[in-house]
């Protein structure tokens, strides 16, 4: 039988997740092995489709968990045999313990920044500075152009992200910054906060925002701690 | 309410779906060779997202020029 994994918590209590509805429409239950529970619910052998409803009731179970706990939530998608997942807890058991303690009383915040459009062009105007010559010196030229362009977005991109953990410095406890990881993003940052700091977090990141006007911003959260689930290998 | 401001009322839940989908995606535990799903539609969320964003940066624009509140996802 398959299991379609939600997430890992060594505090979740018995009977938290059943009556929530899971991916297509399956009861959550505990899969308890090696001090860790696991929350699964049985599936099917066939794939599970990227849709609305299945992301949002992976979602609503590690959500419910996340009400009580914090857990370390799966990849929406994960599929495993009962088996192979007691051999994953078994063989991970001190790293996954030493990742929920990581994440303990702690929940995930998203920042993105988003390039305005004048800087999204990425360069000089394309018909300044035309000079005469064929069309593998202009192809040139373009590069050239393009990859100045490149060089100054990833300074700016830098400069956002030093400002940014500095400002959110002493509220966070861990941080994940991904620079320009879109055409429209300056940066994604995840981070992890205490819950209890939570209110102080936002308050510092309101105070930020207010100090360049010049950044547009995306936050959102409170979320699972996605981007703090690193094992390793 | 002015049609706008539904307007981004409903870009802004879709932006909740597209950043749900951007943490259930791309993050997570993952157990080696057991991600199993129906792949054919990650390409088309992404380039939404790029969109969306670019939709919302304006339509935070307009609200802004208007000197109205802006709206973010917390």
């Amino acid at each position: 039988m398959n299991l379609y994994a939600y997430c890992l918590s060594d505090d979740v209590a018995a009977g938290a997740v059943e009556d929530v509805a899971g991916v297509a429409g399956a009861s959550p239950r505990l899969v308890e092995r090696a001090g860790i529970s696991a929350v699964v619910s049985e599936c099917g052998d066939e794939k599970i489709a990227v849709t609305r409803e299945n992301v949002m009731a992976h979602e609503r179970v590690v959500r419910r968990v996340l009400a009580g706990t914090t857990p370390l939530p799966f990849r929406f998608g994960t599929i495993v045999t009962e088996a192979r997942l007691a051999s994953y807890l078994d063989s991970r058991q001190g790293t996954l313990k030493a990742q929920l303690e990581r994440v303990r009383g702690a929940i995930e915040m998203s920042v993105k920044v988003i390039w305005k459009p004048v800087e999204r062009g990425g360069g000089e105007d394309e018909t300044a500075g035309e000079v005469a010559g064929g069309s593998g010196t202009k192809f040139l030229l373009k590069k050239r152009r393009e990859l100045l362009g490149e060089s100054a977005r990833r300074e700016r991109a830098e400069e956002v992200g030093g400002w940014l953990a500095r400002a959110v410095e002493g509220f966070v406890r861990e941080s994940r910054v991904e620079l320009q990881p879109s055409e429209n993003l300056i940066l994604a940052a995840s981070h992890l906060v205490e819950r209890a700091r939570l209110a102080d977090y936002r308050a510092a990141l309101g105070r930020a925002k207010m100090e360049r006007p010049e950044l547009q911003f995306l936050t959102s959260g409170a979320w699972p701690p996605y981007s703090f689930t690193s094992v390793g290998p | 309410m002015a049609d706008e401001e539904l307007e981004l009322l409903g870009e802004e839940s879709e932006l909740s779906l597209l950043e749900t989908l951007d943490h259930v995606l791309n993050r997570g535990l993952v157990i080696a060779g057991e991600i199993t799903i129906a792949v054919a539609d990650i390409d088309l969320i992404f380039i939404g997202l790029n969109v969306l964003v670019s939709s919302v940066e304006t339509a935070h624009e307009v609200l802004r020029e208007r000197g109205e509140p802006v709206a973010s996802e917390e």
